[in-house]
């Protein structure tokens, strides 16, 4: 009962939305839950064929071949996103034998084709649970599979359980089940904000209602407005939150990398288009595409640039929201290139698609 | 090999029992259905299926039992059809020639090398039906007629092959369903005409038998999408599921996940069967391995109950000892076959067993082998060739203090092989026994092979240097053994050149290998103590006072090398109160004290003279004709001389004497003599024998004591070793290495707290050996130190 209460005020937050122009820029956000339909059966075929494997693996193909927890929850995402049943079902019958194995019943990280047994790392990676669990819970609903949703359910609470702490009366959501806590590292606890997935967390407020997801969602948003290094004003990929002063985490490269670049795209997608929050995204990105890169902390400047039409799509898709920019006609075709920017670009292109076809 | 179908009950029985074992898992009872108890003819696949015993399905119901329904069409075991089921060849566990989903290339593990030939991990297994339900290759679903003259045999792997033309597949499978339904007439139109032309419907048991598991889930989807109201037969469904919780399964008992382990295994009770013997050991092991011992133990007493084959039989029983305590096992022993020779299959397990516990014994003095065990390994260690069963009860009869039956066993090793660890175990029980001398002939050769070895040839030495009466040593033993006390930097060893030099008479040289000691070991009070005794004798006056003084306050008994109150009639013998000379206890080679840098001796700085031994006392008449005072005079003379066997017999004429004083005198002196023999309980005696004044009685029974004790710590008697200590505490204050003595034995009785308390007060006085002691318990104690 409470679950179809939900939903039907989800979507009518999203008719707000859709009715309202000006709704996007407001503090209140409108999530939604994302539909099925808005990635092509033509673009998602091209990923599958390229990335997914007949056992149902993706396959991290710029990371020698490796599959992942994340990897496994997008392809689930992208697959429901496409209505693939079939390639769904394929996925999560692979995550399932192959990585659903812990005995908190989080999901196992890191699958290596090359090693015997193929889990190299046990530990879990809660970007790759929320993204399992939110996939199967619209899947379970949308095509009535209470097989799914009873995994969604069982994930969810785990993620709960185990993996949302509080502190500073703020809810962290931990990188992984090990190894990042405060007894774990002399700056732990530290936290990836690239792992908060927010349009997953009503999701999992449905169906773990015992842990407080929203403030988990408002806790990461609050986290990020504060994790601002160097001139540039961008998050570290890897974030200490051992003092209320946040600061980047020791051990890694501090830079504004790969993980971070989803941000803004989650974000968005949540429906939180809040300008504030993103203007040093944009700032960085220029409002244009063409100038997305790994962005060293220290001075603000590009290490790297990330010529990849997935990563460019990333900078038209908030040029799009904020300033309703039309997306450029080459970002507006999905060719596959590697498995982790055509994830996004596939991402970012359904984002457009169900609620910025102005933009095309 | 065909059984009849009677016992078919009996095992359902038992899967029962085993199944209730989850039952924490899942709230059902567990009951069993029997299957298909129709009419004549009999159920055809009874014989086969009495065969793969232990493989019939469980089936779960809300606590009723279900019972057979003659009529209505049973669904066949699912496992009677799995296809090749893993039943390793053996402990090894080697992979089944067929396909199966366990051997089939595992998702995304290079499928492609067998995709050239799709036939190769195709249905059906080339099985015969012994060897497990696996036999049954892929069958098409649908549920079997329930009875009649031609049993419904399932063809469809046999038209999958005859319509790919792979005709030994197809030969192969003819002669499985043959053995299976020896009333069968295979169908003549195979090639020609394939009746059940649903080649998606292959396909899907194609995928599942190659353990395309993800492929097979998608291509049933695909259909179900595409053809509106198709449905996958049950049968598959359920198949499917069997085998990827199996799948599951493994993987998680790879990563050691053994909570999902259990949680799978009791969701999927249809895979603990005989057939998959490999999954029920990853469940015993998932229980071992979270403390529920009981169910893993009753995981292992369902194969030994249920399943024949000899070598899973041993495998379980060795995978049981590995993972159980030994009280659990002896359930489990109780199931074990024997041969028409009266051998039980267990026997090796038995060995393993022993030689664990003997082994584990034999690295801690505070564990003990039961007899049966010892027993055990000791008829192994005849019968069979090997060196390490002789090797282990040698550890552990040394380190129970049986050193007789530690030579033999070390011996018996050291014949079947000549190495380092059985040398050096032979070498410690010689010195046990007081065989110093052929300690230090075994131990030379592999003396390098180890720092351990090193020591005990050390300790050799040490031991055949301190004998009393000095052993009598060829001068070119000598030099072998200064070279490496040299070498070595070995101050215990060093200082017993020293006093093997002094009773020698070679003042000279003992003077300079004390001296050497102390530059290796600046602590070493017997070596002060031994070189003040040596510039004594030397008449070296401003010398002896000089390391006199330099000690007087860190050691008594060189400060009353000043003033000695003995009596006139022996007074260099009173001063060396017998324990001094006499070797410091050599054994367990971490006592043996570290060498420090310093400039070495000179080998030949030591040269025995042994011509030199014959003087003094010894030219006299016989002693039995002495008087008595004169005999007293001549039991001193031989004490100086270091001659105490002969100095006793000395003493021994002088207590008849009619003078108490001289009576007094000789049974003091006889204490000292048969100490220094190391005959305590003789001292003891000889103490009673004329009153004497309360110092001497003291130091006496000071001396007894300690003596006492030590030869208890040697022996391993380390609650003797307390005992004595604790009497000698009454009696005089502990020194520094009687106190370190205490530590260790404490250490040795697992009494770590109290040997730390002693070490630590030990070593704050700065004695080294203490130090060293304190420094092991504290790391025993601690042992994420190390």
């Amino acid at each position: 009962m409470t679950s179809r209460l939900l939903w039907s005020r989800l979507w009518l937050a999203v008719a707000l939305a859709l009715m309202s122009t000006a709704g996007v820029q407001a503090a209140s956000p409108a999530p939604e839950p994302s539909s099925p339909g808005t990635i092509t059966r033509e673009q998602w075929e091209l990923y599958r064929q390229r990335f997914v494997d007949r056992s149902g693996r993706i396959i991290d193909d710029a990371n020698k071949g490796i599959s992942h927890s994340e990897g496994q929850g997008f392809g689930l995402l992208l697959a429901y996103l496409a209505g693939d049943r079939s390639a769904f079902m394929q996925i999560w019958t692979f995550t399932r034998i192959e990585l659903l194995l812990r005995d908190d019943g989080l999901v196992a990280w890191r699958w290596d084709p090359d090693a015997k047994p193929h889990v190299t790392d046990i530990n879990d990676a809660s970007d790759g649970d929320l993204l399992i669990a939110y996939a199967l819970a619209l899947a379970g609903k949308n095509w009535d599979n209470p097989q799914f949703t009873v995994a969604a359910k069982d994930l969810a609470g785990a993620i709960g359980k185990r993996l949302v702490v509080e502190r500073d009366d703020r809810n962290l959501l931990m990188p992984g089940a090990a190894g990042f806590g405060e007894p774990d590292r002399p700056d732990g606890p530290v936290v990836n904000l690239s792992y908060w997935v927010y349009e997953a967390l009503p999701v999992m407020a449905e169906l773990a209602p015992g842990t407080d997801w929203e403030k988990l969602s408002t806790s990461g948003r609050a986290l990020l407005a504060q994790a601002r290094f160097g001139p540039a004003g961008l998050p570290a990929d890897w974030v200490s939150a051992r003092s209320e002063r946040l600061e980047p985490a020791k051990g890694f490269p501090q830079q504004f990398g790969y993980d971070g670049l989803r941000i803004p795209l989650y974000l968005l997608r949540a429906g939180y288009a809040d300008r504030a929050l993103l203007a040093p995204f944009a700032q960085v990105w220029g409002g244009e595409s063409g100038r997305v890169a790994v962005v060293a902390l220290s001075d603000g400047q590009p290490i790297e640039n990330l010529a990849d039409p997935g990563y460019q799509m990333l900078a038209a898709t908030l040029a799009c929201v904020l300033d309703r920019k039309p997306i450029p006609t080459a970002l507006r075709v999905f060719r596959p290139t590697s498995y982790y920017p055509s994830t996004i670009h596939l991402l970012a292109l359904s984002l457009v698609a169900q609620r910025h076809r102005e933009c095309l | 090999m065909r059984k009849a179908a009677v016992p078919l009950l009996l095992i359902a029985v038992v899967v029962e029992s085993f199944a209730l074992l989850l039952g924490g898992f899942r709230e059902h009872r567990v009951v069993i259905v029997t299957e298909r108890s129709g009419p004549v003819p009999p159920d055809p696949l009874a014989g086969a299926r009495a065969a793969l015993k232990g493989s019939r399905p469980v089936w779960i119901s809300g606590g009723a039992v279900i019972a057979p329904a003659a009529a209505e069409p049973v669904p066949s075991p699912p496992q009677a059809r799995t296809p090749a089921a893993p039943v390793p060849a053996g402990p090894s566990a080697t992979p089944p020639a067929g396909p199966s989903p366990n051997t089939a290339p595992g998702p995304g593990s290079a499928p492609a090398a067998t995709g050239a030939t799709p036939p190769s991990s195709a249905p059906a297994a080339p099985a015969a039906p012994e060897s497990g339900p696996a036999a049954g290759g892929v069958l098409p679903p649908g549920p079997p007629a329930p009875s009649g003259p031609q049993p419904a045999v399932d063809t469809t792997a046999l038209r999958y092959f005859a319509r790919i033309g792979d005709t030994r597949r197809l030969e192969a499978e003819l002669a499985r369903l043959r053995a299976l339904y020896p009333n069968w007439t295979p169908p003549t139109d195979l090639r020609a005409a394939p009746p059940v032309a649903d080649p998606q419907l292959d396909r899907m048991w194609q995928l599942y038998a190659q353990g395309q598991f993800g492929e097979a889930r998608k291509v049933i989807a695909d259909r179900m999408q595409a053809e509106s109201g198709w449905m996958p037969p049950a049968d598959l469904l359920d198949r499917l599921r069997v085998a990827e919780s199996r799948e599951r399964l493994i993987n998680a008992s790879d990563a050691k996940q053994y909570e999902t382990v259990v949680r799978i295994a009791a969701a999927t009770p249809s895979l603990l069967t005989c057939s998959e013997v490999d999954v029920l050991w990853r469940v015993g092991e998932a229980f071992a391995r979270t403390k529920r011992p009981a169910r893993a133990r009753d995981d292992y007493q369902y194969i030994l109950k249920n399943c024949d084959k000899p070598e899973e039989r041993l495998a379980t029983m060795q995978k049981a000892a590995s993972l159980l305590p030994r009280a659990d096992l002896d359930a489990l022993f109780a199931l074990e076959r024997r041969d028409p020779g009266g051998a039980g299959e267990f026997d090796p397990v038995r060995g393993d067993l022993a030689r664990a516990s003997v082994a584990a014994a034999g690295k801690d003095a505070t564990l003990t082998a039961t007899a049966s065990d010892l027993a055990i390994l000791e008829g192994l260690a005849r019968t069979g060739a090997a060196a390490n069963d002789p090797l282990l009860l040698g550890w552990y009869y040394l380190v129970h203090a049986e050193p007789e039956k530690a030579e033999q066993w070390f011996r018996l090793s050291r014949d079947r092989q000549n190495a380092a660890e059985p040398s050096e175990g032979l070498a410690l029980a010689l010195v046990a026994l007081k065989r110093p001398n052929d300690a230090e002939a075994v131990a030379y050769e592999w003396r390098k092979a180890s720092d351990n070895l090193r020591k005990v040839y050390l300790a050799a030495v040490a031991n055949l240097l301190a004998e009393e009466p000095p052993a009598d040593i060829s001068q070119e033993r000598l030099a072998r053994m200064i070279a490496v006390v040299a070498e070595a930097h070995d101050p215990a060893a060093g200082q017993q050149i020293g006093w093997y030099a002094r009773a020698l008479g070679q003042q000279e040289t003992a003077a300079q290998w004390f001296t050497t000691v102390l530059s290796w070991k600046p602590d070493d009070e017997p070596s002060a103590y031994g070189l003040a005794l040596a510039r004594q004798s030397l008449g070296e006056r401003d010398a002896f006072l000089a390391i006199v003084r330099a000690w007087s306050s860190r050691s008594a008994r060189i400060a009353q090398l000043l003033n000695p109150v003995r009596p006139k009639s022996a007074p260099e013998v009173a001063g060396s109160p017998p324990a001094a000379p006499s070797a410091p206890a050599p054994l367990p080679p971490e006592l043996v004290v570290e060498p420090r840098a310093g400039a070495p001796p000179q080998a030949d700085a030591y040269l025995p003279a042994r011509s030199r031994l014959r003087r003094g006392c010894t030219t006299e008449a016989p002693v039995a004709s002495l008087p008595a005072d004169l005999a007293l005079a001549r039991g001193w003379c031989l004490m100086q001389l270091n001659r105490p066997a002969e100095a006793a017999v000395a003493f021994d004429r002088a207590l008849a004497s009619a003078a108490s004083r001289t009576r007094e005198d000789a049974a003091y002196g006889l204490s000292l003599a048969n100490l220094r023999l190391g005959l305590t309980s003789r001292a003891a005696v000889a103490a009673t024998e004329a009153p004497m004044s309360g110092s001497r009685v003291t130091e006496l029974n000071a001396a007894i004591l300690a003596q006492r004790a030590t030869s208890a710590f040697d022996a391993g008697r380390y609650v003797e070793a307390l005992l004595a200590l604790d009497q000698r505490s009454r009696v005089a204050s502990e020194p520094l290495d009687l106190m370190t003595m205490r530590g260790w034995s404490y250490y040795h009785l697992g009494r770590w707290s109290d040997a730390q308390q002693v070490f630590s007060a030990a070593a704050a006085a700065g004695y080294r050996d203490a130090a060293k002691g304190l420094a092991t318990v504290e790391s025993a104690m601690n042992p994420r130190l190390h």
